[in-house]
């Protein structure tokens, strides 16, 4: 048992720790959008239509912030679950080698209350981390599917940055490629963090 | 884990739970103790997480489990009260006295349920039913923040490390021949112990109780004459220092 919950500890602290570096990662996205905006500016009517783009791009690096720090949360709520659980489950377990070793006493039964109650707690803490479970992967999903939206933003970033001329076009292609690897990078640790919340999901 | 009675008189028992030889290897050998009255009963120094059910087994023989009411801890050591978080689901309406100064360390242990109540550095009292039991104060032996557990009526002083002694599990509950016990206590009193001036503090103040049993938290029972010799013993010795325990060894 000892093993398993291990296991499902280092998963949900390693979830944090993934989201972390995510946020740190979208932190740098939206330094971006501020040089981006500045380059725009300086590259005046030319690169008008890149300005826009900069909104977005700063908006993709809020909600990831945000939602990174909503994830980071629920983990460390999941976090706390488990280590209840543990108690919980523990307890039983030993309830149980008591039942065993003590069967013969006349005062057994003045166990049944407390096994009772640690075993509707146990009931609780096994709901309340599914439902964790779920809304952390929901989150994730949701982040997920919002970074799609970068691809695109690079994209779009790259045919205003042609239009820009020769004296700004390197900076803004430049932009567009940090967007591209960013959103790329944070995915990536989306990606894992789903694959260690399916891993929880077995338990 | 055997169960052995200590006492017994109209008011209550005293019973010392040890001697485990179900235990994992590696695991420091201890006693527990128990004081059951009418209604109520203290458990003392409940021992060691991995002891937990062996405990809960020899104590639900004795009597029922919502009967104990309260626990003490000596001090915050892992031996003596890391069970707590087990104890807080099986006894979720007890109180448990400890030295103020480990309140916030031994919640680590895990307490939701347990309430704490907090003895004052110069020590205080606990009435069970018709029971008074005294926390005397044995600050630094070996913990900083520390108490000894004694019943007047019983004559009985459960000095928790003071008194231990490092032995097998088929060890005799009592101390027979004190100078042949001396080789099994010696290092763990000079190394564990960091401070004469506490020591002879305790000496003095506990050469003033009326003893018949002392009981400490490992090793052997000391009885009548057994007593004074350990206080005489332990107020020569000297302890705190690392070189000389091994110099002596
Ligand atoms: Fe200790
Ligand atoms: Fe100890």
């Amino acid at each position: 048992m000892s093993e398993l919950s291990n296991n499902y500890f280092v998963s949900v602290a390693e979830i944090a720790a993934k989201l972390d570096q995510a946020t740190r990662i979208a932190q740098q996205l939206s330094l971006t959008a501020s040089n981006a905006r500045a380059v725009a500016l300086r590259a005046g009517e030319r690169a008008a239509g890149f300005r826009p783009l900069t909104d977005f791009i700063d908006r993709l690096a809020e909600i990831t912030i945000k939602s990174s720090r909503k994830i980071n949360k629920l983990a460390a709520n999941l976090s706390q679950t488990s280590a209840d659980k543990v108690r919980a489950d523990s307890a039983i377990a030993h309830f149980k080698v008591v039942f065993v070793k003590a069967k013969d006493s006349e005062f057994i039964s003045s166990l049944d209350e407390v096994h009772q109650r640690s075993l509707t707690r146990q009931a609780k803490l096994d709901f309340s981390y599914r439902r964790q479970i779920d809304r952390l992967s929901d989150e994730l999903e949701m982040l997920s599917s919002e970074l799609r939206n970068a691809v695109i933003l690079a994209t779009l970033s790259r045919v205003e940055a042609s239009q820009a001329g020769t004296q700004y076009q390197d900076a803004l292609i430049n932009v567009a490629d940090n967007v591209e690897g960013a959103a790329s990078k944070i995915k990536e640790h989306i990606h894992y963090s789903q694959q260690m919340v399916s891993t929880l999901e077995e338990y | 884990m055997k169960t052995h009675k200590l006492f017994e008189n109209n008011s209550h028992t005293w019973l010392m739970f040890g001697r485990d030889d179900e235990k994992p290897e590696q695991i420091i050998d201890t006693n527990q103790y128990i004081v059951i009255s009418n209604k109520n009963a203290l458990l003392m120094d409940p021992g060691g997480i991995e002891l937990f059910s062996a405990m809960l087994s020899a104590v639900i023989k004795q009597l029922p489990a919502d009967k104990i009411t309260h626990l003490f801890a000596s001090h915050q050591d892992p031996d003596i009260i890391s069970s707590l978080g087990l104890w807080d689901q099986a006894l979720p309406s007890a109180t448990l006295h400890s030295p103020w100064i480990w309140e916030s360390f031994i919640k680590h242990f895990g307490m939701n349920n347990i309430s704490y109540s907090a003895i004052p550095d110069e020590g205080s009292s606990l009435k069970i039913d018709q029971v008074t039991l005294d926390f005397i104060p044995a600050h630094y032996l070996h913990s900083s923040g520390n108490f000894n557990v004694y019943d007047k009526e019983a004559k009985i002083l459960m000095s928790g490390d003071i008194g231990a002694a490092l032995e097998t599990v088929d060890a005799p509950l009592f101390v027979e021949d004190f100078d042949e016990h001396i080789d099994k206590m010696k290092m763990f009193h000079q190394r564990w112990m960091p401070s004469n001036e506490a020591k002879n503090d305790w000496v003095k103040r506990v050469r003033k109780l009326d003893i018949e049993m002392m009981c400490p938290q490992h090793g052997r029972i000391f009885k009548g004459d057994n007593v004074k010799r350990f206080l005489d013993w332990f107020e020569a010795l000297e302890v705190g220092l690392i070189a000389k325990a091994k110099a002596q060894e």
